[in-house]
């Protein structure tokens, strides 16, 4: 349709770019006036953050390494996680609120506008909460990569932000499937919270898996992407498997497949709450 | 805006089936369903055709769980029809969303759509650039919505500061913003107290007027109906059963008026009579013989009479009914 | 009687429970899922490890207890936060409050059904499971009895924590960010991510003053029959500690719960 053709070049990448912003600063304005909550928030990130790191802390202090790695290494995979955790906590937040919105029936207002779906569903939250965690995580990579000794050059730090867009990709699409699940089934509120607990376990190298469950966790549930294989390429240049260079496209692919899940739950919606 | 196209809404033999699971009652019935495959199916539109044309105010009516949600998400382009034609504004909702949004506005009576922790002006200034409003006509919508309502102590407040009524004005003047050819309404008076419901039809009587909306009402509430509507669709089970003016739709059960007595101890009682084959005078002589009477008052049959009469018949002849043409005379009055 | 009341809300959480058949598959293979995770960790770990005992627990101590753990969460976890705070925020609590009986009555008894459920449907075949795959491992005796006194012990110590952090919900809408402080804090101070007994010696000493440990800590140590959880040696005392913390807890959560009640409604937030 000629007219639909137009509509589309009118709601380009800048015009979605635009909306997004105006949200982004409208929100954080609400935001900054509730400050309680703002307050509660960031004591909540430090506090998760801490006791994550504790668990950490006790599991080293038993074992001095893990299939070969060491402390700092593994550290490093902890820090690369937390700052690639970071977009999903700050951006895609109202996940967690879909299943919700679908039950309630509520879900139904983000079908009228014309505009994405996902991006209309998506944008109404920021979370700034999530930044806590990206200054942790900053600060625990930082202190991973002098103790391993890993020299800084601007390339090594191009292809650090590459491979933590590249992990965050795969995090964002792993809650996108999981938070998809809603439109499908009632009391899908069990898949999120497990899957955002498998994140944890993303931190580990994903060669203590073999065989069959290698491959599940690389490709069905890919959390061996989110800090292992991308990680890989930092801490041992001489040996990058080939994973590890394909992961950026793997994490595009990934985050179109789950947006695709997403949207095809969101056409199914039929506004009575399955 | 000019609305060229003279029929908003085309309905043809529109379908709409939902496959339900048969649930079990009890405990021993809700082991059975975990692993049932018992599904059965519901209609909840069954071959209604209708046409709309612009600019017309429509009453969709109908008792709860008669079909009116369903038609309305498939209008709006949520749900896809199992069979039949549906065109708004010249294109197939539901295969062209986003083009659909751009030429409709909708209010769910309590659920607002405005972003919740946004002054309502930032609500309208996302809104201009959703809907890429140019600023002229946006300057103009603004002004004329200040010519209406009392927008100014809105304008600054959050959505979720506001009470109900405040609330829904609001989301009633978000719908109109882009100047769309078709708004639905569904249920908007709802829980609203009767000075905001009078505003709130005055709004969307002098929108509709100015702007040559086409406006599809869903209500419970008569008033409403009284208030604004040229048209009525009534629709139960799925099947439409009443499509005319309201006019129509009073004279239809014209002879039909509503008797007051009122008796000994302050009591109060109504009957409905049909005037063409009883007479008045004879239901007063009836209460006569039963003792005296204090006062009497004749009354022409109200809106909120014929829609329950019309619900009441429906139900009574749900077997043989194809429309409202067939003679109802036979029914017996319900006292 | 008074009781009837109660075992309708039960009833009616069990087949509410029951309704949600999709979930209650995808619950039983995301523990599986979960699991695996656990076991090719800490088989890693121990296969890392200088002694195949650490801290006296071997590797098959250790999952034993780390699966167990993880069905109990299951059995636990009734996400009461999330409820009672989006109750709040709907205004639905209102109609609740109107009911004839306590809240906190009302939200146990309206979330036992679930606990019996997922009893049933998610602890018992994992406990039959583990107890088949390691061919005696867990020891058969008494210690069933006071393992399920002590898990009915941990539900109310559970639902007590819980119940006072959704409290909280009536000052803030961060749901948010205090779930996930509770959800963490609990997870690791009760031993339900790492044992305990891993614990550094000084970090152990304060995690023992803190009620969490009775919620997973003490039903699965006093199951698997640990050293300091068996009769002769300190069992009583652990459950005599669990009760003491139900007691305390349930006077602390009621009276931070009508002080908040009391407030909120005169200020009509």
């Amino acid at each position: 349709m000629n007219e639909a053709a137009i509509a589309n070049a009118k709601r380009g990448f800048s015009f979605y770019a635009r909306i997004y912003r105006k949200i982004l600063v409208q929100d954080l304005k609400s935001k900054m006036s509730y400050r309680a909550d703002f307050i509660i928030s960031t004591f909540g990130m430090i506090m998760t953050n801490t006791v994550g790191f504790m668990s950490f802390y006790i599991l080293f202090k038993n074992f001095p390494s893990i299939n070969g790695w060491n402390y700092h290494e593994m550290l490093f995979l902890y820090g690369f996680s937390l700052i690639a955790l970071t977009p999903l906590q700050c951006l895609f937040d109202n996940n967690w609120s879909l299943r919700y919105s679908v039950e309630s029936g509520d879900f139904i207002k983000y079908c009228f506008r014309p505009i994405n779906i996902f991006f209309y569903f998506i944008s109404e939250v920021f979370d700034v909460k999530g930044l806590g965690q990206l200054v942790f995580g900053v600060a625990v990579l930082s202190y991973a990569w002098s103790s391993l000794a890993i020299p800084v050059t601007v390339g090594t730090l191009c292809l650090l932000v590459l491979l933590l867009i590249t992990a965050s990709l795969f995090m964002i699409a792993i809650m996108n499937f999981a938070a998809a699940t809603c439109f499908w089934m009632l009391r899908s509120g069990y898949v999120m919270i497990l899957m955002f607990r498998f994140k944890d376990y993303a931190r580990y190298p994903a060669s203590i898996f073999d065989g069959l469950f290698r491959i599940i966790f690389t490709f069905v549930i890919p959390i061996a992407f989110i800090a292992y294989y991308p990680g890989l390429v930092i801490l041992h240049p001489d040996n990058i498997p080939l994973l590890s260079k394909l992961s950026p496209v793997i994490g595009v692919l990934f985050f179109w497949l789950s947006y695709k899940f997403w949207m095809l739950g969101a056409t199914r919606y039929d506004g009575t709450g399955s | 805006m000019k609305k060229e196209i003279d029929q908003a809404i085309v309905m043809e033999n529109v379908v709409k089936e939902f496959k339900v699971l048969n649930r079990h009652e009890g405990l021993r019935g809700s082991i059975r369903d975990l692993f049932s495959r018992d599904y059965r199916t519901v209609t909840a539109v069954d071959n209604i055709s209708i046409s709309i044309p612009g600019g017309q105010i429509v009453g969709y009516l109908g008792p709860n769980g008669a079909g009116k949600s369903t038609t309305i998400k498939m209008m709006t382009g949520v749900l896809e029809p199992t069979s039949g034609n549906l065109i708004v504004n010249g294109c197939v909702p539901y295969k062209n969303r986003t083009k659909n949004c751009e030429n409709i506005g909708v209010v769910f009576g309590q659920r607002s759509q405005l972003w919740w922790s946004l002054p309502l002006i930032e609500s309208f200034r996302l809104l201009k650039d959703i809907y890429l409003i140019p600023d002229r006509q946006y300057d103009e919508m603004m002004k004329l919505y200040s010519d209406l309502v009392d927008l100014e102590p809105l304008l600054h407040k959050t959505v979720r500061q506001m009470s109900l009524g405040q609330r829904t004005l609001s989301d009633i003047l978000a719908a109109f913003l882009h100047d769309p050819k078709i708004v639905f309404l569904d249920e908007p008076t709802i829980g609203l107290d009767v000075s905001m419901k009078a505003k709130i039809r005055d709004l969307i009587k002098e929108l509709n007027r100015m702007k040559q909306t086409t406006v599809i009402l869903t209500t419970h509430d008569m008033g409403d109906v009284d208030a604004l509507c040229e048209r009525i669709v009534i629709i139960d089970h799925g099947r439409m059963i009443y499509d005319n003016d309201i006019d129509h739709l009073k004279s239809y059960f014209g002879s039909y008026r509503i008797l007051k007595v009122r008796l000994p101890g302050d009591i109060w009682e109504e009957t409905v009579i049909d005037e063409s084959k009883t007479d008045v005078m004879s239901v007063i002589s009836d209460y006569q013989k039963k003792g005296k009477l204090l006062d009497i008052k004749l009354e022409e049959i109200s809106t909120e009479e014929v829609i329950k009469k019309i619900y009441e018949n429906e139900t009574n002849e749900r077997k043989k009914i194809s429309g409202i043409d067939k003679s109802r005379d036979n029914t017996g009055i319900a006292v | 009687m008074n009781a009837r009341k109660y075992l309708a809300l039960t009833r009616a959480g069990i087949i509410q429970e029951l309704q949600f058949r999709m979930g209650t598959f995808i619950t039983v293979l995301g523990n599986l899922i979960y699991l695996t995770l656990v076991y090719f960790l800490w088989r890693s770990i121990y296969a890392s490890s200088p002694t195949p005992v650490v801290n006296g627990m071997t590797f098959n101590d250790t999952i034993i207890y780390l699966v167990l753990a993880t069905a109990l969460f299951n059995f636990l976890e009734m996400y009461l936060v999330w409820n009672i705070s989006r109750k709040i925020q709907s205004g639905e609590i209102v109609m609740d409050l109107l009911k004839p009986m306590s809240y906190r009555k009302l939200m146990f008894f309206t979330f036992f059904g679930d606990n019996i459920t997922t009893f049933f449907l998610t602890f018992l075949p994992t406990f039959i499971v583990v107890f088949i795959l390691t061919k005696g491992a867990i020891p058969v005796g008494t210690n069933l009895i006071w393992f399920v006194i002590s898990v009915g012990g941990a539900l109310l110590v559970n639902y007590f924590i819980d119940f006072f952090v959704s409290t909280i919900s009536l000052y803030t809408e961060s749901t948010w960010g205090i779930n996930i402080v509770k959800e963490s804090i609990v997870l690791l101070f009760s031993g339900a991510t790492i044992p305990l007994v891993f614990f550094p010696e000084k970090l152990r000493v304060v995690v023992k003053c803190l009620p969490f440990r009775c919620i997973y800590d003490t039903p699965l140590n006093i199951l698997l029959q640990k050293d300091g959880y068996t009769p002769g040696s300190g069992m009583w005392t652990m459950l005599g500690l669990q009760l003491v913390w139900c007691v305390a807890l349930c006077a602390l959560t009621g009276i931070f719960w009508n002080f908040s009640v009391r407030r909120i409604t005169v200020n009509g937030g």
